[in-house]
């Protein structure tokens, strides 16, 4: 769970050691062998606007790849937290529960959503971002994106 | 996180931070200006930009729903005005902000609060932002400052538009909610005075006053009132009661669904539709019993889906100018009012309800 490879892009923090979808901004962080913790990355916080509320499903759902497993409310937003994965959520981050503000403050780290126990790591994890490169450039491209459609401060 | 935001205050004392100099403007408002981050949850845009004066002792009213009321615990600072938080920008940089945007603007409106300075510095900003925009202006005033001469002055200087928030509905309601209260004293003839001199001053359909729904008044109430109001050629606004946390009326629910679909219809029914309060009935409690229409009439006016909008005040070519979106509820809660004119799915949630047929045949 160390957060290594960490750069900043665009003023938005950027950590490279760990997977991406690029539909969701879900991050993927492998921990046990078949077991990961999924998180949002700053820029899909950002520009959901001032965050109000998380609730996740129960522990021991069963979470399909491109389903909810939460909801995020934001002032003035309200949206699906997708799963990027399949699997059983093992546990949820009842401190980002409790106070949203800490995904704010710490994306990468103490922000985290969910942890789950995967069930097609082989099938679902090569279709994440992985190369940091790769990485980069999607999201230095996203940053633009938003820029464009008026949703980052300027 | 914090470094791509822009920069909302220069490093000042917190006693700097006041209007006219500084002004609070709606989480909307910030989005669509671009001076905060985020987005709305359905695609619609916005040009209805909201300000809010700002002073280090706050509002010096005490309206028990109020999240500014004076007693509320917390610091004017920390108080949530509708329930979300309202930027502290520079009036100038925001000024700057409009000026990028005009284009895009609909309506601005600038909030006054209960204070000293209030009249004054409303005009400071009014003069700052017309001698930059063309956008037409409104004032939700705050009576207790005011006097007519004040009133023509706020013509004179570029305001097109005033509202007036009556809030309470009925003057026991008013008695009880806004005058005789911790540190209260809000005169409900004081109010109705600046609802005559500015419809005298202003013209017919220039001015609004804002009605919330919830307080403890009756259907029969309010419906009354918007007869009043309209036959006067005064808009009625309707606005919804949402506790606000530690103000006095937290633990009062809001209206049910079903009660405000069925006040909005109402509402709109008199104002654009010219029925009369002989065309509603009532139970023994005031609640909407009956309408008097044909069902075929009302389906009509609920297909259009215009009854469902925000009340606000219009743009420069009669759009809806004014949209607070999501201003009275969470976005997570189902819409109380519309910023957009709803979809086929809305109005299918908005039948479902009114429940038609309980009150039209």
């Amino acid at each position: 769970m160390e957060q290594a490879g960490h750069l900043v892009v665009a003023g938005f923090p950027l950590a490279l050691d760990r997977r991406y979808h690029v539909g969701t901004h879900m991050w993927v962080l492998l921990s046990e062998p078949g077991q990961a913790r999924i998180g949002m990355d700053p820029l899909g916080i950002e520009t959901s606007g001032t965050l109000a509320e998380l609730s996740f499903v129960p522990v021991g759902t069963e979470l399909i790849a491109g389903r909810p497993f939460g909801q995020l409310e934001a002032a003035k937003f309200v949206g699906p937290l997708v799963s990027p994965v399949s699997g059983i959520v093992l546990a949820v981050n009842d401190a980002a529960a409790i106070d949203a503000a800490l995904t704010v403050r710490d994306p990468y780290g103490a922000g985290w959503l969910i942890e789950v126990s995967l069930s097609d790591a082989a099938g679902e994890l090569p279709a994440l971002l992985a190369d940091p490169d790769e990485i980069t450039t999607w999201f230095a491209a996203k940053i633009a994106d938003y820029r464009r459609m008026g949703v980052i401060a300027q | 996180m914090v470094a791509h935001q822009l920069s909302l205050l220069p490093a000042a004392g917190p006693a700097a931070r006041t209007s006219p100099e500084y002004v609070r403007i709606s989480m909307a408002s910030a989005i669509a200006l671009r001076m905060r981050s985020g987005r709305f949850s359905r695609d619609f845009e916005l040009g209805g930009i909201n300000l809010l004066l700002n002073y280090d002792e706050g509002c010096r009213s005490d309206c028990g729903y109020c999240g500014l009321a004076r007693t509320r615990p917390g610091s004017f600072e920390d108080k949530s005005f509708i329930r979300v938080e309202w930027p502290l920008v520079a009036t100038d940089d925001l000024v700057e902000r409009m000026a990028r945007f005009e284009p895009a603007l609909t309506r601005i409106c600038i909030s006054m609060v209960t204070h000293g300075r209030a009249y004054r510095d409303t005009c400071d900003i009014t003069r700052r932002i017309t001698a930059r925009v063309r956008t037409p202006i409104s004032i939700l005033v705050a009576p207790p400052t005011l006097r007519r001469e004040r009133l023509e002055n706020f013509r004179s200087i570029g305001v097109d538009m005033i509202g007036i928030g009556l809030d309470a509905v009925t003057e026991e309601l008013f008695r009880t909610i806004r005058t005789e209260v911790p540190a209260g004293g809000l005169k409900w003839d004081r109010y109705w005075e600046v609802v005559t001199d500015a419809r005298e001053i202003f013209g017919p359909w220039k001015l609004n006053v804002h009605t919330l729904v919830g307080l403890g008044e009756t259907d029969q109430d309010l419906l009354s009132l918007f007869v009043a109001l309209r036959d006067r050629q005064i808009f009625s606004y309707l606005f919804c009661f949402n506790p606000e946390p530690d103000s006095r009326m937290a633990a009062q629910p809001k209206p049910s669904l079903q009660r405000w679909r069925r006040v909005q219809l109402a509402r709109y029914l008199i104002e654009t539709e010219g029925y009369d309060l002989e065309q509603f009935s009532f139970d023994c409690n005031g609640g909407l019993a009956r309408v008097q229409a044909g069902r075929s009439a009302i389906e009509t006016v609920v297909a259009t889906g215009s009854a469902f909008m925000t009340n606000g005040c219009p743009g420069g070519n009669g759009e809806p100018g004014c949209t607070r979106p999501y201003g009275s509820y969470r976005a997570a809660e189902p819409f109380r009012d519309y910023p957009f004119v709803p979809a086929a799915s809305d109005l299918e949630e908005i039948r479902q309800q009114l429940s038609l047929d309980d009150v039209v045949k």
